[in-house]
Parts: structure tokens; sequence; C-alpha cells
């Protein structure tokens, strides 16, 4: 069965933001919050800068659900992490421990209230009814349920990042990084993630038994 | 710095090195407080968008899959 | 359930792991993070008062999130309007509400991908808080005050009118747009024809200029050689001035997937770019030494015989004076001292180059805007001549152009001396056979101009205008100073010597604006003048139908997507209605003797043209000489429905037919790059590959254009025996086809006898009938001809290029050396000096107040002037602030700290005294070396500390604004294009003080 997961090939990422307006286009995300966002490490170190697009990786063991005091996560069959908003208290748990810095939380209102945790849906959109106004206005669209994969993968300038089904972006990636000479083998984020050994090249899309 | 951060993930991830179990939550589950989710092949497809045939789990992978490969370059330069 | 279960023990473990992730994450220096971040609040701030505090989620659109199963929703294939790189867009339209936008897989040139302007495109169609310009403006009293469309027009012309019978039709100056579709451009160009003057330019002027001479007169057409995919067929890449992950971010796809498979990357340049980063050779060098180094190659090349003889001999005319001059003059040692690079790394860069063939050297305006620049593009088209890297899949000059489509209104647009087709303006018969296409009376033409000779004459340059306001009358080249401006669709923050551009501001009659965002020219006239600006809002790309040319010359029509939003107009519906005030509306739509070239409709923009007859009747029957002809708007039509049928790495289509309309695509290339020769009917199939002999005419293979002549002091300066295209029945060189050549050749009768009527007397390039070219190419010939590519252009004023140091250089020391040219007293109707503003920069030792290298360039987000991506808060966002990118060490030096503002000043000239100065925030980064800074060139709205939002039309301002680099940069111009130099200055940066 299908396992959704994201991948960025540091290799290609170029930092071109494309994914990150690609999500703001796609769910209409307000100024201040942004679901997936481009690191660069090592900016301008001659031979060492690497850039990387982060959001929600949609964890198998998700810290973000473990640690959320109303249990507002759930996991959708095919492996999305998702929350329900009605039901956030806009607490920050989540936030801190989140390995990828994915939790948002749209500008701090009066007396440090927090507003409800927003984060990266996988564009899976949330608990509302599938498509409907409701849905979209509080998580934003639902491509999965059109049968389309996140708009930030869909759209990457470089196709550095690869958003769907576990096993196929494995193969995917398998197929690069032979070509490549082994460059870049280690998938970034993957082991936080998704539990797996982080090496493109050498693992099996993931591990026997591991997945539904 | 990569490296580092990877040996970061490699730690974090001793726990639980296992891909874990997925179980289908198409309704609410025991210990969940979420609402039901509607599962995203039970959906009828969009009239100029991918085809499935509604409810069946397996019809919508396969043109997810299908579609995936768009994201792969050589899918579409060595068609 | 181990979903949701808390595991709190490895919970705590893991958050505090996660903590030291997100720190380290956090402790990054990067430029977006860090910048952004220290903008963060200021973000709040701009959000707080642009959106309001907190915002619900999807305010920003009127999309409606309800899917349709109904199927409502149009989808209209439009091309995105951001760069040259051509990217497709599926648009999603429910009534007429632009709600969604989806990747084009099936695009041959983007494969679904696009950067971030790209992926968010859709901004433009939503009408909540949008920041365009909604009505027509006037300013009145220091105030943008709201008129009615009629209004606008009449005060305009009676002004317009007035003005021309004081001062005649040079009075004026067209700015106008490479962001025009091709059928606006063409008219553009000859709305400033049919107004009487050749003062008109656009954006191409200041982008690639340098490049279209430099190639043009080499080898024949000023255009990329290949395309972008067919970078995939190469085995080296060499980035000389190009910062493509940033600039033309869907072309990396193409250079990444080649490097994946072995070729090389070769990034040479002053900054460490993102491009750079995926680099396998990275090369530092010092700003504006480019034909330094490229020779400094050249010799290693030489040194170790990688030439390639045998092609040099048969292809390219020069090369052995070539050489012994590199060899003379560009040892190691010499090399080293003028660019800073080592002789080992030259070397290794020469190597890579002759290992690895074909191989590209790619660049853009890294290159081309310096006053040296025509020199650099020719050195680089001369290293790739001597490894036979030109006129083949897989290597050639690829030259990324900037505007999405800037390659388009070169070949049809306002140019100051050309016509459409780049028919000279100063030869005659250009005037005969565009009056004929344009179904016009010459003699109107000629009494529309002040004089023939001024109609011969080139005008002045964008990159000059204001030099034709403020320049003493009798050092000009025609009657009056320059006293109306319009910027139609053009930044003027993009030109340089911003700070003396308020003083030309100043003195101006009438300035119009003509754009969906007013820009930067409506907040700095208001600043400086009390009345005398209109702005009108044009609609965009987006809101017209109408086909654009990508970098690689491939031709693509967009569909409209929505209607003009708010009151906004097309431009040639502003041209059509101006042009009926101004008089000569029946000759802007070629009405003559019962014919009329362009129809009329009735539209949301109120009369306008069809766009299609502009393509059909004017363009697809003038522009013979570059290949517009065989471009159809049913075939491009067909292409845009059919982009899977497109193979990826050759552009060519295998095999297919359209749905809609039966026609058979077979064997055409994607978009049909130009040259697409002849009629549509003898489906000419587009050039990919420009002079590749490899294949056959009806293939799309080439020779060398035959521009030169024959022969030159005695050799021969066609191609040599042997060469040709594949399948010619000529094997060696030969001349350009006319009626003499074919009637010599015996294939005169195989013209028809209609062909054989408008054939007579004429040439390839301007039989109308297109029959020269059919028979030409049916006999495996260039129309053109087939001659060599020179290394040596004898017609310039450096026949072989020279290192000239910039007129303000770092190195004083080496001025003596190089110097750059004599001043010339009259240069595209203006004096222009090189030698006297160097030589006095030397003797101020302005370097040493001024010790700092400055340049400028691309950001990501961001394009052109920027006012537009700058509105579009999804971009906006994401870069908050203008900055200054410093070495660690100069930074330290002076006290600065990341993050920081600072002041950067250079010796340019504040008319109000002193020099001018940049307010700008610190990034402190090993990006450039200690002695350049770099400043990214898209923002405007602040002018030297003070933020301009009061002079901007209320609402109309954009969300992000800062310092544009331009308003502080120097004198300095290209010596053959009037290209201005905006790569490499002189400048101090310091601490900021209020
Ligand atoms: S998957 Fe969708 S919600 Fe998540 S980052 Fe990508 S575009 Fe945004
Ligand atoms: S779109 Fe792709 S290349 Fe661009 S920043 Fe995102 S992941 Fe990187
Ligand atoms: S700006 Fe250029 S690269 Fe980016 S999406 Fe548009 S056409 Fe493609």
């Amino acid at each position: 069965m299908a396992r959704m997961k994201f991948l960025c090939d540091a290799e290609r990422c170029i930092e071109c933001n494309g994914c990150v307006t690609a999500c703001k286009n796609e769910n209409e995300v307000p100024w201040g919050v942004n679901r997936r966002r481009v690191v660069t490490i090592n900016d301008g170190v001659i031979g060492a800068e690497k850039s990387i697009s982060v959001a929600c990786m949609h964890c198998s063991d998700a810290p973000c659900m473990a640690v959320c005091p109303v249990d507002c996560f759930y996991r959708t069959s095919d492996g999305v992490v998702l929350h329900d908003k009605d039901l956030c208290i806009g607490c920050g748990y989540c936030f801190y421990a989140c390995p990828f810095g994915a939790p948002q939380f749209p500008q701090a209102g009066a007396f440090g209230l927090r507003g409800k945790m927003d984060k990266c849906t996988f564009c899976a959109g949330g608990p509302e009814a599938d498509k409907s106004d409701a849905e979209f206005k509080k998580y934003g669209r639902n491509r999965l349920a059109e049968g389309k994969l996140p708009a930030c993968a869909e759209m990457c300038s470089t196709k550095a990042l690869l958003g769907g089904d576990g096993d196929v972006i494995a193969d995917i990636y398998r197929e690069r990084v032979v070509r490549r000479g082994n460059k870049g083998a280690e998938a970034w984020g993957w082991g936080s993630a998704y539990g797996q050994p982080p090496k493109g090249g050498v693992a099996p899309a993931a591990p026997a038994g591991g997945k539904s | 710095m990569i490296r580092r951060l990877l040996v970061a993930a490699a730690v974090l991830t001793l726990a639980a090195c296992m891909e874990v179990e997925q179980a289908s939550t198409p309704e609410r589950q025991a210990g969940q407080t979420v609402r039901r989710d509607t599962a995203a092949w039970n959906n009828e497809p969009l009239a100029n968008g991918p085809k499935w045939s509604k409810g069946d789990r397996t019809s919508w992978e396969e043109q997810i899959k299908k579609r995936q490969l768009a994201q792969h370059e050589d899918r579409r330069i060595y068609q | 359930m181990l979903l949701t279960r808390k595991t709190n023990g490895s919970a705590v473990q893991q958050s505090r792991l996660a903590q030291g992730l997100n720190g380290v994450l956090a402790k990054t220096i990067d430029r977006r993070s860090f910048l952004k971040r220290s903008g963060l609040t200021a973000g709040a701030g701009v959000a707080a008062v642009t959106f309001g505090s907190q915002l619900p989620f999807s305010m920003i659109g009127e999309a409606k999130a309800k899917d349709d199963s109904s199927g409502k929703i149009e989808v209209k294939r439009t091309v995105c309007t951001h760069c040259s790189v051509g990217c497709a867009i599926d648009a999603h339209v429910q009534d007429g509400v632009w709600i969604r936008q989806e990747p084009v897989f099936d695009s041959p040139i983007n494969l679904g991908a696009h950067c971030a302007k790209g992926a968010a495109i859709r901004e433009h169609g939503i009408s909540h808080d949008s920041h365009r310009l909604k009505y027509p403006m006037k300013l009145e009293g220091g105030k943008w005050k709201k008129i009615s469309w009629d209004t606008a027009y009449d005060e305009i012309s009676k002004k317009m009118l007035e003005i021309r019978k004081q001062s005649g039709p040079d009075s004026l100056f067209i700015v106008g747009s490479s962001k025009h579709n091709n059928e606006q451009a063409e008219l553009l160009c000859k709305w400033a024809r049919l107004w009487g003057t050749n003062n008109t330019d656009h954006q191409a002027r200041i982008c690639h200029s340098t490049t279209v001479a430099g190639l043009g007169q080499t080898w024949g057409y000023g255009a990329m050689t290949n395309s972008y995919n067919d970078e995939q067929n190469s085995k080296s890449l060499m980035f000389l001035g190009s910062n493509a992950a940033e600039a033309h971010p869907v072309s990396m796809l193409h250079t990444l997937h080649a490097k994946e498979n072995g070729a090389k990357v070769i990034v040479v340049d002053p900054r460490y770019t993102r491009t750079a980063a995926k680099a396998d050779i990275y090369v530092r060098h010092r700003s504006g030494t480019d034909v330094a180094f490229l020779f400094g190659v050249l010799y290693h090349i030489f040194k170790n015989g990688w030439e390639d003889k045998q092609y040099i001999h048969d292809r390219v005319y020069g090369m052995d004076k070539v050489k012994e001059e590199v060899m003379a003059k560009w040892t190691p040692e010499k090399c080293t001292e003028v660019t800073g690079v080592s002789e080992a790394d030259v070397y290794l860069v020469a190597k890579t180059m002759a290992e690895n063939r074909p191989g590209f050297i790619i660049w853009a305006m890294g290159q081309t805007q310096h006053t040296n620049a025509n020199a650099v593009v020719r050195a680089t088209n001369i290293v790739q001549l001597a490894l036979g890297n030109v006129g083949r899949s897989g290597g050639g000059c690829n030259v990324y152009r900037g505007h999405d489509n800037v390659q388009g209104a070169t070949d049809l647009g306002p140019n100051p001396d050309t016509l459409p087709g780049y028919y000279p303006v100063a030869v005659p018969g250009s005037w005969v056979h565009w009056a004929k296409v344009w179904n016009i009376d010459l003699d109107w033409l000629k009494k529309q101009y002040a004089s023939e000779a001024l109609m011969a004459r080139p005008g002045m340059t964008v990159s000059r205008w204001i030099d034709g306001v403020t320049e003493k009358t009798e050092n000009i080249d025609q009657d009056p100073n320059l006293r109306m401006i319009f910027f139609w669709g053009h930044a003027p923050n993009s030109q340089s010597r911003g700070s003396e551009m308020l003083e030309a501001m100043k003195k101006l009659d009438l300035m119009v604006v003509i754009d969906p965002y007013p820009s930067a020219s409506a907040a700095m006239f208001a600043m400086v003048r009390k009345d005398g600006a209109y702005l009108l809002p044009a609609a965009t790309q987006l809101e017209c139908d109408g086909s654009v040319t990508a970098s690689n010359r491939s031709v693509q029509w967009r569909e409209k997507v929505i209607e003009p939003m708010f009151e906004s107009r097309t431009d040639h519906a502003i041209m059509y209605q101006l042009a009926g005030k101004l008089g000569f509306a029946d000759q802007f739509i070629g009405k003559k003797d019962g014919k009329q070239n362009l129809r009329i409709v009735k539209s949301k923009s109120g009369d306008e043209p069809i766009l299609e007859d502009v393509t059909r009747n004017e363009t697809n029957k003038g522009t013979w000489t570059i290949g517009y002809t065989g471009q159809s708007p049913e075939r491009m039509q067909a292409h845009m429905r059919n982009m899977h049928l497109f193979d990826v790495k050759s552009l060519r289509c295998k095999g297919g037919k359209d749905a809609l309309t039966g026609y058979d695509m077979t064997g055409d290339y994607f978009g049909m790059p130009w040259p697409c020769y002849g009629s549509p009917t003898i489906k000419h199939p587009g050039t990919p590959n420009l002079y590749d002999t490899h294949l056959h005419p009806m293939d799309g293979g080439h020779t060398f254009r035959a521009l030169f002549g024959v022969e030159k002091d005695g050799i021969n300066l066609l191609a040599e025996d042997g060469i040709a295209n594949k399948g010619s029945d000529i094997t060696t060189g030969y001349p350009q086809f006319d009626h003499v050549l074919l009637k010599k050749l015996g294939w005169w009768d195989e013209l028809t006898e209609d062909e054989k009527k408008a054939a007579e007397g004429k040439t390839w390039a301007n039989d109308l009938s297109g029959g020269i070219q059919r028979v030409a190419m049916k006999h495996g010939c260039s129309p053109f001809g087939n001659a060599k590519a020179r290394a040596v252009v004898w017609n310039w004023p450096d026949a072989i290029p020279q290192h000239r140091e910039p007129l303000f250089s770092p190195r004083a020391d080496l001025v003596e050396k190089y110097p750059t040219h004599d001043d010339v007293k009259n240069l595209w109707r203006l004096p222009t000096l090189f030698k006297s503003v160097q030589q006095k920069a030397v003797k101020d030792e302005t370097h040493k107040k001024f010790p700092l290298v400055l340049t400028s360039g691309r950001l990501v987000e961001y394009e052109g002037g920027g006012e537009e991506t700058r509105s579009n808060p999804w971009l906006a966002e994401l870069m908050q602030d203008c900055f200054v990118e410093i070495n660690p060490k100069t930074a330290a030096d002076r006290g600065i700290r990341n993050g920081e503002y600072v002041w950067v000043s250079t010796p340019g000239i504040n008319p109000g005294g002193g020099n001018p100065r940049l307010k700008v925030k610190a990034k402190v980064t090993e990006g450039v070396g200690p002695d350049t800074v770099f400043i990214p060139f898209h923002f405007s709205g602040w002018w030297q500390g003070q933020d301009m939002l009061p002079y901007y039309p209320e609402g109309a301002a954009p969300i992000v604004r800062g310092e544009a680099v331009n308003t502080a940069t120097t004198y300095g111009y290209d010596r053959i294009t009037m290209m201005q130099e905006t790569k490499t200055t002189l400048c101090q940066v310091a601490k900021f003080q209020a």
C-alpha cells in the first residue's frame, strides 16, 4: 500500500523557492506562515554550500503526535500526518518536538497567545469534508483526493523534491544516485522521519514488513 | 554540516528504527480524538483531473504512482 | 495504539535532539532565513499594514475551494511571463476567475517544473488587495488623481501633438517592453515609426545587445545557438557570467541532468553563486576581466594543440591572427595579473573544456553589461570556435535571455536601429519592404519623420535617454532634445545612473507610463514634479493571447487566461486607440486600397486589433531574414496542445497529428525555433541548433551565414570544400541566395509562376513569396549562404577582442596598459565618454576612496526592475530587504555585522551634490571575495535612505521596497551597442549612520 513520503535531493536543490510559492499558491497560506522553507547550509562557503527544502515529513513515529496534549493529530491510511484545528489549543509543544520545525503558528495575537497550529498537510486537506470550502479555508487543498500529489513536489524546478509513495521515491532516487556515482547517497532527513538507514543507494525502499 | 545533521538524525531514530505499522484510519480510532476523514480514493475524480474508480484504493494508488513518475525527468526524457 | 501512543521517554529525548537539530538549522547563515528573520518583524509589520494582522487562511484569494465535477472549469494553457525559459502553465479558470494553477508535465521545456516566480504566477489574477494600477491616473498638484481613459487619451494626445509641432517627432522617446508578446512588440515597433521616430528601444539594450551584436558579427545571428534542452547532449558546461540557478532556475533541470550523466560543470564568477554551488569547478575572477580570462584559456588550448584544426580551416576566418595575438599577449602571468586567477585554474578550465567536447559556454548579463562587453562576447565565440564547439548538438553559445520575450522583442520589436527581423533603418530597402508588408504608403511614412536622414539614422537607446533630455542640444545628433518619454512596460530602476535620472525627469514635458504596475517611474517622477505624468493600466500577458519566443528561439502561443482586470487594457488596444487620437489608426492596422491587415474586435479593452492577424499577415509575411515566416498561429497552437509528442533531448516530434485540426507535426521541433523559413505550407520544422551542417535544412540544419562578403584581402570568406548541409546540392561555400544566383544555378524554373513574379529582382530576405527560400532549401542549401565564422571582425574598433579596464577600475595600475576607448563624439545620436572618465578616475584616485568593486545581479524571487514581483505577496515575503553581500574580512575591517544597515556609496553623480549612496542591509558572506560586493538589482522604492511610499499612487506601491542599486551605478557604455556598465564599478561600504 502506498505510504506517502518526501525526499529532498540536496545535490539538486538550488534554493529557487518554487516549492515554497507553489505551496502558498495552492493552499493560500497567509503571510508569515511557511509550511515549506528552503534552508541553505554553509551559504557562500566554496564547496560546502547545500540547500534543502524542508516541511513536515509525515514521520512514521511522529513526535508531534506523541506530544500533543489534546491528541489533535491523526494519520491517514496512506501515512499522512494531519491534525484537527478545532481541537488544537495552540500550545506549541509540537513545534518543539518536531525535528524539522514544521509546525507554524499564525502571528502571535495579544498576550502572547498562539493561534491554531498550521503545517504542511501533504496537500491532503484535513478532517473537514474533502474538497469542501471549510476544508480549504482551514487546511488548504486536498490534492490527494483529486488524485494528485503535493504541489510543491510537482512543481520543483529541478525535480529535487520528490513527494509521493515512498517506494517510488526510493526507486527514483536510487536510479539517480547510481547514475551520479553514489553522490548524495544519504537522503537528508529520511532516517529521522521514517526510521530507515538514510541511504538512497543501498537501502531497500522500506524495511521488510514495515509498510502496510 | 550535513553529515552532522545526519548523525543527529541517526541517533534520533535509534529508538524506532523500523517503519511503524500504518493503520488504516478512515474512521475515528480508539484513543484518537479527531473526527473522521475520508480516504482519498473515496472521492469522485475531477472532471479535468486524473481518473480512478471511486472507492477502489488500488486504482487510486496505481494512478498516483504513475503520476509520481512526472517527478522523475527520465520518464519524460526517455519516454 | 502505536500511532497515537505518547511515548513519553523518547518524546522528551526526541524533543531535546530535535531542538539541537533546529538549533543547527537556525544557526546556518543563509541569506534568506537571516535577512528575512531580521525582517520577520518588519514582515509582520508589512503584513499588518497590507493585509490586516490576524489573517484567516485563504483570504488572499477569491478562489473557490469547491471542486467542480460538473466541468465548468476551463483549462487555459499559457506560458510563464517571468523569464526566457518559457515554462508552460495550465491555468484553471472558473467563471472568469483564475482559481488554480497546475504543472504541465508534458512540456518538453520545463516538464512541469517552476521556480518561485512561475509557481506564484496565479497571484496576478487575484483582485483582492492587488497592488496593480487599477485605472488611469494623472499627476496634478503633486497628487496622483484618477481620470478616465478618454480624458487620458485626450490630454496625452493633445500634449504630444503640441510638442511635435514645436520640436518635431524626435522629441519623443518610447521605451518598449520585452514583456510584450511578439505581436505587440512588432506593433509597437511600427507605432514608433508611424509617429515618425527611431527613438525607441526596450530591455534588450541593457540585457543582451552586446551578445546580439557580437554573435551576429561572428556568424550571422544574434541568438542562443542551441536550447536549454540540448545541454543534455553536452559534455561540458561553462557558466561565465550567468547565475542560472537564480535567473533561469528551470534551465538547471537540464543542466543538472547533464551533470548527472557526466557533463562537467564549470562556473567562473566573482561570486560563489547558487549555480557555482552545483559546479565541478569554480573559479573566481575579478569582475570585468572576462576577455583576459578567456584568452588565458585560449592560450592553453593553442599551446597544447587542443584546437580543432580541421574545423578552423573549414569554417573559421582569422583564427591565425587571434592565435598570434593570444600567444603574445595572454601568457599565464599576464592573465593572472589581470584576472587574479591562478595559472593552474585557467589551465584546468582549458583542459576540462578541451577534453569534454562538445561543450557550451553559457552566459547572461555577467558578460554583457560591461563597457567592454562586445569584446567579451566575441572572445567567448572565439574560444568556442577554436574548440570546434559551434554548429552541433551539445555545443555552442547558450545565451540565457532575461525577460520572457526579450528574444522575440529583439527580433521583432521596438529597436532604434532595425525594423522587425533586423532589417536596418539605414538601408532604404528595409523601408520599402516593411511599408509593403504593413500596407502603408511609404511617402506618407517619410513625411511623418523629421527628415529622410533621420529616418535612416538609428535612434537613441534606453540606456541613454536621460542624456537625450539633459545633454546640450548642439551636442546631440538630432534637432530637439527629448521632451516626452513613454515607459511602455519598462522599469526605470534597471537603467544605470539613476541619481541623474531625476534631473531628466525634472526637465520632461510629458511622461506616460503604461504598465500593469506603474513602477518606480511614477514615484521617482512625483518626487521631483507636481505635474506632467500620466499612468495607464496595461493588461498583463495573462490577460491576452499572443506568441512568445523563449531563449532557445522556440515560439509558444499563449491562450488568454482571464479578462483584463480592473480598468486595464491590453497594450495593443492602447496602441490602436492612441494611434486614433494621433491620426495614424488606419496605417496602424494596414488599411489601404481596400485591404486591411488587422481586423478590429470589440473587447473589454475597447476596440483592439486581433493578434493572430498580426502573426499571419505581418510577421509571417515579412520576417524572412530570421525565419519568423513559418510559425503560423495554427502550427503554434497545435504544438501547445500536443506538447507530449515532442522529445525532450532533441525537441523533435517523432510523429503525431493534432486532434483538433489534423495538422501533422511529424518532424517539427517544439515551437519551431527560428529560423523557420518559407511559408507555413512548406512545413519547415524550425532550427533547434544553429549552424549545424550535420542536418538537411529541411531538418533544421544550417551553415554559417554569408553576411560579410565572399572574400577579404584575398582570403576566402566562404566555407571550404566539403562543408555544407547534409544533402546539399552545393558542397562548398556559397553566397546568399537571390534571383540571380537562382537563375545561374538553373533552379529558377522550380519556382511557380506566382513565386517568379514575386521573386524577380529579390533576395531570399525580401522575396515575399518565400519561393527563393523554398527552392534553396529543397536543394539542401541555406538561403543565407554558406560562409565562415569570423574570429576577426574587421569593421569594429577592436577587430580582435581586447581586454580594456572598466572606466572605474580598482586596478588603476593596469589602466595604462589596458586603457578603454577614446571618447566618441556621436554614438547613437549622443556624445559618449570613455577615456576622459577613466583617466579622471585614475587622476582623482577614485579607487582609493572607493576601494571595492560593486557588482549587481539577480535574485530568484524577483524579475527585472521588480515592481511586479515585489507586489506579489507570495514572492515578497521571501525577500523583504535589499542587501549587500560583503566578505567577512571586509565587513570586519569596517566594524559591520551581519544584518545591520550600511551605506554603500559610489563615485556616481548626485546632481544635488556629493555621491549617491544606498541604505541596505549587510549580508556577510564568503560568497564574495574581500575586494568585491554585490547588490541585487530588483529593488526600488527607496531613495538614498528614504522610503518613497508617499510618492506612489495609492494602493499601487509594491509590498517590498528597497534601494535600487542603479541609483548609484556609474557612467560607462559599450563602444558598439551602448550597453550600460552595471557589473563593474567602484564603491565604499560604511556603517550606517542616520
Ligand atoms: S505538500 Fe502541500 S501543504 Fe505540504 S509543503 Fe507541499 S504544497 Fe505545502
Ligand atoms: S523547488 Fe526544488 S530546487 Fe527549488 S528550492 Fe524547492 S526543492 Fe529546491
Ligand atoms: S521564471 Fe523562468 S524558470 Fe521560473 S517558472 Fe517562469 S519561465 Fe520557468
